[in-house]
């Protein structure tokens, strides 16, 4: 059976990923921008689930935090997204068997899978309620799951140190 | 207590991630507040009213910020003591905190026409700078602690 483990330690024998997994500033420094792009996304994003789920924002227009937050999302998603690549590509054969790694990919997609329903399908009628405090049922439940599913994500991201099954 | 608390093999890691977790929510009620200031948030809206609705989630972040901090402050009290790092973010945090609490509070709850169009602008940046240089100097601390 093809196996992906070579690769993984191809990858982890070029000379760039070694010389920055093994620098006393590379890693560090890719990994702490990492988590504060991930901060400022994740956080923009829970404001707008928050208003989603009518706790917090409630008198202000959905289109306003929606719209007007989301270059602002995208602008710190993008290099949250490079920085996660290129520490994977570092050390991959730490991370390609860690479970809060995985766990972290697989709810990371379910966030994204959420958030292109809601845009796509239930926020396309957002225009008779986007200045309702109570929004319809659809988008408080895609709140609700956005609220849960990035909340589980950054829990998990921060476990990925932790390797308790190995 | 603490003690056990250390040696636990979960409740400190898992202390850490639920801080991470306060920390994001904490972050975006401010960001979604400096941005309105800087111009370029929710400008349908005035900024007194984005801060305001932003305040109750900072309030409750916060809470859950200090409630999974101090624990871990506790039980590592020697080492965080000696680490440039951590006393650096206790200046930060403290910094941001005042300024938050009275600068940026009187900026966004003043009238719109009665400040130059920059001062919030720059209030907004500095909050930013200083909310940001807490989360990656704290981020910090577990390379170069």
């Amino acid at each position: 059976m093809l196996s992906i483990v070579p690769t993984f330690a191809w990858l982890e024998g070029l000379a760039w990923t070694t010389a920055l997994r093994e620098s006393p500033y590379g890693y560090p420094l890719i990994e702490t921008s990492h988590v504060a792009f991930i901060v400022i996304f994740a956080g923009l994003v829970m404001m707008m689930d928050l208003r989603l789920v009518g706790l917090a924002f409630r008198h202000v227009p959905l289109a306003q935090i929606q719209q007007r937050l989301f270059r602002w999302q995208m602008g710190a998603f993008v290099p949250s997204m490079g920085t996660g690549i290129l520490l994977f590509l570092v050390d991959p054969l730490r991370y390609y068997q860690n479970v809060f790694f995985i766990a972290k990919l697989l709810f990371l997609v379910l966030a994204g899978l959420n958030a292109l329903v809601f845009h796509l399908k239930t926020y396309r009628k957002g225009e008779t309620w986007d200045e309702d405090p109570h929004v319809i049922v659809t988008a408080w439940r895609a709140g609700a799951a956005s609220l849960f599913l990035w909340s589980v994500t950054i829990v998990a991201s921060r476990l990925i140190p932790n390797n308790w099954f190995k | 207590m603490s003690q056990a608390y250390r040696d636990s093999t979960y409740l400190f890691p898992v202390t850490q991630a639920l801080h991470l977790l306060a920390v994001t929510v904490f972050v975006g009620a401010i960001v979604i507040g400096d941005l309105r200031l800087l111009g370029w948030g929710p400008v349908g809206q005035s900024r007194a009213s984005v801060v305001r609705s932003a305040q109750r989630v900072l309030l409750w972040a916060g809470l859950a910020v200090l409630v999974t901090g101090i624990p871990q402050f506790t039980t590592n009290a020697l080492t965080y003591h000696r680490s440039w790092l951590f006393i650096l973010k206790m200046w930060v945090l403290a910094a941001a905190l005042l300024f938050t609490a009275t600068v940026r509070h009187r900026v966004a709850v003043a009238d719109e026409g009665r400040l130059a169009s920059w001062v919030p602008r720059v209030v907004g940046a500095v909050s930013l700078v200083l909310w940001m240089g807490v989360t990656i100097s704290g981020r910090l601390i577990n390379y170069y602690g």
